[in-house]
């Protein structure tokens, strides 16, 4: 039965966006378009504008400038409660003196859905989140997964064009949340409904979204798929904020439209993009698990351990590249005996070959 | 090994019992002295020959009934291991039940006596008042009077308060700041001194009735009038309490419901009353029970509209008759104990404004205009309408004869002069009854919410008991526990302070647990851990740490301590004048200019203890009354 719901769902258009509070430019400029029926994450640390974005789109906020468009419908001027919108919040906002049916009926009954429908459409969404039979309890006997079936199960049931989510993961334990991840994205996915999903962990944005937008000090960073931002970040922000943390400066030796070579700490790299300033200094993203790191000097650059630390299922090392000291991540996965080093031991290192992208 | 052990060894393990044992016969035998004494009395005369012969015999005299509940009293806590290993903790506890014992649940306990004590045969206890009290059409009138002043009053201002409160937390009205400090100032003033503003305003030579509107038929006194007046001093408790869950209500919850469809009113209706219902209820009760309690607005503006309070007064103090006084006393004490009751299930219970993590609280919604405004106005007429109440007094104190002679004087300034020995009694009693009422608060606050020992529900809830108890109950419930030998401390200033500290002290208890749920026991904990001892632990680290709210507690009592007329009225004596009953008898019988000017001048020394806290605490006048 739950295969059966289809959602007439609709693009998300933000058009220069701007939010501006006394003294803070919460959201600066922002544009950015949500295809039908995929999720776009808003990634970012606290305070970029994430979730003031999100609660622009929901009507809980006025932008100071730009424009919202649902489908070809301009909302900006729409109170929260005239939108096609539903929202999962962060604390679940689950009305603690209703029931759990009570809970999900609510919007329908807002929504003024004839009495007789109410039931069979409460039940649809309870047994879409696996929610059946717990229709009489109350919002706190339940367990915070399931609360937070409970706010999907409400949200979907008034049928939105658009599905909002606030951090809605944050309140649970670290194996719940990776669990409820594929779950939310398994949903969401089956009904095509078009979602934003706010969250500031880069790991939860990058399993769920289609496309996932970076945002700093209000401003849209970049916007793309998962890998695009993993193999070509736009700036040294990026690249750092997607867990790249490797970003060291290079030497231009030379670019065309092909590309780009370069030199770092002596080894020549070959860029697959020009960088966008040909005379600019350049940087360069070396992606950890990129790095090889070889015993004594069989590789080119020399370097020495500082410190060893079990990642997961990963080894990192923390090196210092011989002359300058540059601190360098390097993950090693499956290490053979031999490939575990003293601190302060002799290596070296093997910088990649190849890379997808320059940094100025 | 255990046979090995000496006597001295022996001795040190079981020290601390030996401690409590000592312990227990010294607070015993002070008790006892305290309670009862054995005096000589006459037994026979008998005159043999010309000769008198008198035997006397020992009699024992004071409440040996006393004495045993606080035998069991002090029992209690001795079931609790945890205690009998700590001396000064075991100590602590039975002498907060022996005082609670003592000053609080033995005066009002005697009042309900004094209701069934027979005046023809001493000594009896019988019905006979309240068939009395049944066949006096009066009694019934004040009855049924006092529970639908206590309804109506408490209904409205309950209504209105919520209204404010909404108002200016949630939406976004200009004048925010000061609107709130409007609102609430009348909970600055003595309570009566609003119905004395009333009078200057709307009374028979009122600046409004009389001089501006010439109406001369109709009249504020009455029950129309008290209503007003309740209102005006009631609406700032709703208003507090509410404020307070307002602000800390999850506002994602009413998004929530926005976003769901539903529109303004729907969100009010479905989701915002539902929520705040609790605390409603809560300020209904604690505002039905001032209400009923009220003594001196009935007095001053009540006409001929009897109300228990002022009844039980009168037959006591004017008619000489303490038992029908006492009877009254008891009527007016049940309905205040149901409401205290009910708020005490109330708050117990699970509050829904518990808030989890990444909600948001106290964000100012954006309402419509057409919603908005119709609240700002009422919000900034009550506001005004204080100010012009405020207004009234200090002008009528600066003008020659207010009614008759608007001249500017400065004549009853300077007559206050004057009363300068009972502002300075009131203002010895009020300071020790804060200091006394903060100091047992905050440490009876550290015992029911860090310790646990048999008896700390008891413990607690006599100690919030007399929050229920009117001012007027406790004078009389005081005056016929320690009229007699062997207390015979009627008429003194201890007996005042005392009842001062005791009458005040649940919101000193409330503002300690409160404060005391927001310190980490891990703080505590450490301290222990690095071998201070108790009493060291709370002295170095729970009390500065709970110092802004005992400040807090000593000031609330020193204010109402110092506004307080019900109590003062019965047991303020010609050696122990104070300054509101001195003011309160102005007001009815003197000059109107004379008695704004007592009323002023009280205001103004409330002001400057409100301003002495806010230095040492940083703490606003709305913050020390919040704890009420």
């Amino acid at each position: 039965m739950a295969s059966e719901v289809t959602f007439a769902t609709a693009s998300i258009r933000l058009e220069n966006l701007t939010k501006q509070y006394k003294d803070v430019l919460a959201v600066d400029d922002l544009t950015l378009e949500v295809e039908p029926g995929t999720l776009v994450c808003l990634l970012g640390p606290s305070g970029c504008g994430k979730t003031t974005t999100l609660r622009m789109i929901a009507g809980f906020e006025d932008p100071t400038a730009g424009r919202i468009l649902i489908g070809d419908e301009d909302v900006t001027e729409m109170p929260p409660y005239s939108r096609p919108t539903a929202m999962v919040f962060q604390s679940y906002a689950l009305f603690p003196h209703m029931t759990v049916y009570e809970n999900v009926a609510y919007g329908l009954k807002a929504r003024r859905t004839p009495k007789d429908e109410i039931p069979g459409k409460v039940q649809e969404a309870l047994a879409l989140m696996e929610l059946v039979g717990q229709d009489e309890k109350s919002p706190p006997q339940l367990s915070g997964g399931q609360q937070q079936r409970v706010a999907l199960a409400r949200a979907l049931v008034i049928r939105p064009k658009v599905l909002l989510f606030d951090e809605p993961l944050s309140n649970l334990d670290a194996q719940l949340r990776v669990r409820m991840r594929s779950e939310l994205r398994d949903i969401q996915h089956r009904l095509g409904i078009s979602s934003v999903y706010v969250t500031h962990d880069q790991e939860e944005a990058f399993s769920i979204a289609d496309r996932v937008a970076i945002m700093n000090q209000g401003k849209l960073t970049q916007l793309g798929s998962p890998i695009d931002l993993y193999q070509r970040p736009a700036d040294r922000f990026v690249a750092e904020f997607v867990g790249l943390s490797n970003v060291v400066p290079a030497e231009l030796l030379g670019s065309n439209d092909k590309g780009a070579d370069i030199r770092v700490f002596g080894q020549e790299i070959h860029s697959l993009q020009a960088p966008s300033d040909p005379k600019g200094p350049v940087s360069v993203v070396l992606r950890p698990e990129a790095i090889e790191i070889l015993s004594g000097s069989k590789g080119a650059v020399p370097a020495r351990v500082r410190s060893m630390a079990y990642v997961g299922p990963l080894l990192r090392y923390m090196v210092a590249v011989e002359g300058d000291g540059t601190e360098l991540m390097v993950d090693l996965s499956n290490p053979r005996m031999d490939e575990f080093y003293e601190d302060g031991a002799e290596v070296s290192l093997n910088l990649p070959k190849e890379v997808p992208a320059l940094l100025s | 090994m255990a046979n090995s052990i000496s006597l001295s060894e022996r001795i040190r393990n079981h020290r601390p019992l030996l401690i409590i044992a000592v312990v227990q016969i010294v607070v015993l035998t002070l008790v006892a002295m305290w309670v009862m004494d054995i005096v000589i009395v006459e037994d026979t005369r008998e005159v043999v020959d010309g000769v008198e012969t008198i035997t006397f015999r020992r009699e024992l005299i004071g409440d040996p009934l006393l004495f045993v509940l606080a035998a069991i009293g002090m029992s209690l806590p001795l079931l609790s291991s945890r205690l009998r290993r700590e001396p000064v903790m075991m100590l602590a506890v039975q002498l907060a039940i022996v005082a609670l014992l003592i000053f609080v649940l033995w005066p009002v306990a005697q009042v309900f006596v004094e209701g069934f004590e027979s005046t023809e045969v001493e000594g009896t206890y019988s019905l006979e008042h309240f068939q009395r009290l049944l066949t006096k059409p009066m009694v019934a009138r004040a009855t049924r009077n006092t529970l639908w002043l206590g309804v109506t009053s408490a209904t409205l201002s309950t209504m209105i308060g919520a209204v404010v409160a909404y108002t200016l937390t949630l939406t976004d009205i200009p004048w925010k700041r000061w609107l709130r400090i409007l609102v609430v100032i009348t909970l600055i003033s003595p309570p009566f001194a609003v119905s004395f503003a009333f009078i200057l305003l709307f009374g028979r030579r009122g600046l409004i009735t009389y001089d501006i509107l010439g109406i001369q038929e109709w009249s504020i006194y009455g029950a129309d009038g008290i209503i007003l007046v309740q209102l005006i001093s009631n609406i700032p408790l709703a208003v507090l309490i509410l404020m307070a869950v307002f602000a800390s209500m999850n506002r994602d919850l009413e998004d929530a419901a926005e976003d769901l469809g539903a529109k303004t009113f729907r969100v009010l209706r479905t989701i915002t009353f539902p929520l705040v219902t609790p605390a409603l209820l809560t300020a209904w009760l604690l505002n039905f029970i001032s209400s009923i309690s009220d003594f001196g607005n009935p007095m001053l503006i009540g006409g001929g509209f009897q109300l228990l309070a002022p009844q039980a007064f009168i037959q006591r103090v004017e008619l000489f008759d303490p038992q029908l006084s006492a009877a009254l006393a008891m009527l007016l004490v049940i309905p205040a104990l149901i409401a205290f009751g009910a708020q005490h299930r109330i708050s117990n219970r699970r509050s829904y404004v518990t808030v989890t993590g990444g909600a948001r609280t106290g964000h100012v919604r954006k309402l419509p205009g057409w919603f908005k405004w119709p609240l700002f106005s009422i919000v900034l007429f009550l506001g005004l309408f204080n100010l012009l109440l405020y207004g009234s007094i200090f002008v009528g104190a600066l003008v020659k004869n207010w009614g008759f002679d608007y001249t500017p004087t400065a004549d009853h300034l300077q007559a206050l002069l004057v009363t300068a020995n009972q502002l300075k009694n009131s203002l010895v009693v009020a300071i020790a009854a804060g200091l006394l009422g903060g100091f047992i608060g905050i440490g009876l606050a550290w015992l029911v919410s860090r310790q646990r020992f048999p008896g700390r529900g008891a413990l607690d809830f006599s100690g919030t008991l007399m929050y229920a108890i009117p001012g007027t109950v406790v004078g009389i419930g005081y005056i016929i526990a320690f009229n007699a030998a062997p207390y015979l401390f009627t008429g003194t200033f201890l007996i005042i302070i005392i009842a001062y500290a005791f009458r005040r002290l649940p919101v000193g208890l409330r503002s300690g647990v409160a404060a005391d749920k927001q310190i980490d026991p891990s703080l505590e904990e450490a301290s222990l851990d690095l071998g201070a001892s108790r009493p060291r632990t709370f002295a170095k680290i729970t009390f500065p740490l709970l110092r802004t709210a005992f400040f807090a507690g000593v000031i609330y009592i020193f204010i109402r301590s110092m506004t307080d007329l019900s109590s003062a009225i019965f047991l303020s004596s010609a050696k122990t004048q104070l300054f509101t009953v001195q003011m309160f008898n102005v007001m009815v019988r003197g000059s109107a200019s004379q008695a704004a000017a007592f009323a002023a001048l009280l205001i103004v020394i409330i002001l400057l203890a409100l301003g002495i806290l806010g230095r040492i605490t940083g703490k606003s006048f709305v913050d020390v009354f919040r704890i009420a």
